[in-house]
């Protein structure tokens, strides 16, 4: 047994703050955390010391703090989030939760749901947590609009517009998607007001996973709201929640089938399930991040591997993988490798995840209409920065063309001229997300999160800090928030 | 031989990133061992220089620099391997002085940042020597500038 490092966490009876160990036997790697109270636990975090060793190699970021912090620090990381001066990373996405109402009864849910409608906030409650956002997170401000189900509003493009008026600078809606499948004025009503981008909730390509989680059959919705977003010109995100009895052997196929629809659809984000909130207390399904990976690998016949993963630009190198490909032909040709080594990133971390957000998730024609915000975002100086479909062959009618006398009869033109009209429209964004629950819980891994939950009293914060709960189905932050 | 480089190249060079004297140097070297292509039906000369991480091209007549231009890209060698015989006619506008060949125009495999792709390229059929032309140099620029951009 090799210790990796001493860490903090959290008991997972009592939520008490408590130390333990990251270490290595037969190669894999393992939390151990003792709580003076409720005794030793131990948890897998990944079954291969030598890949896990290897994201962090390939994992370097600088980051710079929140523009200005909420919450002074009394009780010490994960009790005084708000942000509280301690926490070390800007905003990338702000989560503002627009109802705790749903329409689907999930089996697994890291959010509360009810169905009473006098409990959602009004105008004025999303008005000020909208402006928390513009005074805590740098511009520029990109946000996610989730719940519950944020389609239960009728006045969702009330919100939408008001975000928009107040300033912020890319909204996405997360959503199930049944609501926009059905009702398309409402869909127009929601694309007048502005939104950027649709994140589906997208299990798999077939009802039986459907209806093991929600039962329903809902293939045929998330089709539809796929093919609604395409004639609107939003980008849409799969998100698959992932489990090992449940979708894990499907995540080849739907990454074949997000593949067929791009560019409408710009990315398959997938979600290894984590157990806060409405959770089943067993954890036999757990997936970890290699997990995962090794699925894709083998369902996608090794055309994109484990080691197309590199460690997502987030805040930590075990918060995930991602992997962006080119389509080609069907077929797959991913550009990413952890074998070119870690990631340089010229800015902090939160500027580049928005840059991705709002850069290659959202609608391409969205993109075509260069609205001022994104745009100048996007091509703020070098040509790096530039959307892919910015990047042109230079204009060559000023330079001497020897091209003139050949060729004769053509070659192949197709192999890297094909590959940039590719990479104008069909790649795919395949991004994996662990998030952290009561048993992999380190802290500074939070203390670095830029995923944070706007509350309606204005605070922000951390994702899953938010979402955590004791294995007795006690929140840290939900409840009380 | 000592090269007229006007200023509209002198740009061209700062563009890409090459010295004068390395443009300079590679017109030398070709000029003293033959190692350039020279067009059949003109005094055009292109000529070849590889630093680690680039290859630079001068084409340039006996007066002077007509045309620069460079690629990140490494190439591989031939798609496919050997040099096997076509069924059209691939002999180009250009020969190659050392071996007093035609170049081929045949496809080559360039590789950068892990992606490995065929691309068109002028081949000596004897001392298999590659060049690649402005126009597919910059179609590479950009496939380039895309790769980098995916990493960043």
């Amino acid at each position: 047994m090799e210790t990796i490092k001493n860490i903090t966490s959290l008991c997972p009876e009592c939520l008490a703050k408590i130390e333990g160990s990251k270490y290595v036997e037969d190669g894999k790697v393992y939390i151990m955390k003792k709580c003076p109270d409720h005794g030793v636990f131990i948890t897998l975090v990944s079954n291969d010391a030598d890949h896990y060793n290897l994201m962090e190699e390939c994992f370097d970021v600088d980051r710079a703090g929140a523009k200005s912090s909420l919450t002074d620090v009394e009780r010490g990381c994960p009790f005084d989030c708000g942000l509280c001066p301690s926490h070390k990373q800007d905003t990338c996405l702000a989560v503002v939760e627009v109802t705790d109402r749903c329409n689907m009864k999930c089996t697994y849910c890291f959010a509360n749901s009810s169905m009473d409608d006098s409990l959602d906030p009004d105008m004025d409650t999303i008005r000020k947590m909208f402006e928390t956002v513009k005074k805590c997170q740098n511009d520029p401000t990109c946000i996610q609009i989730s719940g519950g189900e944020p389609t239960l509003r009728n006045d969702l493009p009330e919100i939408i517009k008001m975000g928009k008026d107040i300033g912020i600078d890319h909204i996405e809606l997360n959503t199930n998607g049944i609501r926009i499948s059905k009702d398309q004025d409402y869909f127009d009503k929601i694309t007048s007001a502005g939104i950027d981008a649709v994140y589906l909730g997208f299990d798999g390509v077939s009802d039986d996973i459907y209806k093991q989680r929600t039962g329903r059959e809902l293939l045929e919705v998330k089709k539809e709201v796929i093919k609604r977003c395409e004639r609107a010109g939003i980008g849409v995100v799969l998100v698959p929640l992932v489990a090992k009895d449940y979708n894990l052997h499907e995540v080849g196929k739907i990454i074949d089938f997000a593949a067929e629809r791009v560019p409408a659809v710009r990315g398959v984000h997938f979600q290894p399930v984590f157990y806060s909130g409405r959770s089943p207390s067993e954890r036999e399904n757990k997936v970890t991040i290699l997990d995962l990976l090794e699925a894709i690998e083998e369902q996608t016949d090794g055309q994109l591997k484990v080691s197309n993963f590199t460690p997502s630009l987030m805040p930590h190198a075990h918060c995930g993988a991602t992997c962006l490909t080119l389509i080609d032909n069907g077929g797959f040709l991913p550009l990413t490798n952890v074998s070119l080594g870690a990631v340089k990133s010229a800015s902090d971390v939160a500027s580049k995840t928005k840059k991705s957000i709002m850069g290659r998730w959202k609608g391409l024609e969205k993109e075509k209409e260069s609205k001022p915000s994104c745009g100048d975002l996007l091509v703020k100086s070098s040509c790096c920065e530039k959307p892919l479909s910015d990047i042109t062959v230079k204009g060559s009618c000023c330079e001497k063309p020897v091209t003139d006398v050949l060729p004769k009869s053509k070659p192949d033109m197709s192999g890297w001229a094909d590959f940039i009209e590719m990479s104008k429209n069909n790649y795919l964004t395949i991004s994996t997300m662990a998030f952290q629950d009561v048993w992999s819980y380190e802290q500074d891994r939070a203390e670095n999160c830029c995923i944070h939950v706007v509350t309606r009293d204005g605070r922000f914060i951390p994702f899953c800090n938010y979402n955590m709960t004791s294995c007795n189905g006690d929140f840290l932050y939900r409840d009380a928030a | 031989m000592d090269i007229k480089i006007t200023e509209e190249l002198d740009n061209l060079l700062k563009d890409n990133g090459i010295k004068k004297e390395e443009i300079q140097e590679i017109i030398d070297n070709a000029e003293s061992n033959g190692s350039k292509l020279e067009a059949i039906d003109g005094d055009l000369c292109i000529a070849k220089g590889c630093t680690d991480n680039l290859t630079m091209y001068a084409v340039y007549s006996p007066s002077e620099l007509v045309d620069v231009y460079a690629h990140k890209m490494s190439i591989l060698g031939l798609t496919g391997g050997e040099l096997h015989d076509v069924e059209y006619d691939d002999s180009s506008d250009w020969k190659c002085v050392k071996c007093d060949e035609i170049a081929l125009e045949r496809n080559v495999d360039m590789t950068y940042m892990g992606v490995t792709r065929p691309g068109p390229g002028l081949v000596c059929p004897k001392c298999n020597e590659f060049y690649v032309s402005d126009g597919v140099a910059k179609t590479l620029k950009t496939a380039e500038s895309i790769l980098e951009e995916k990493r960043a």
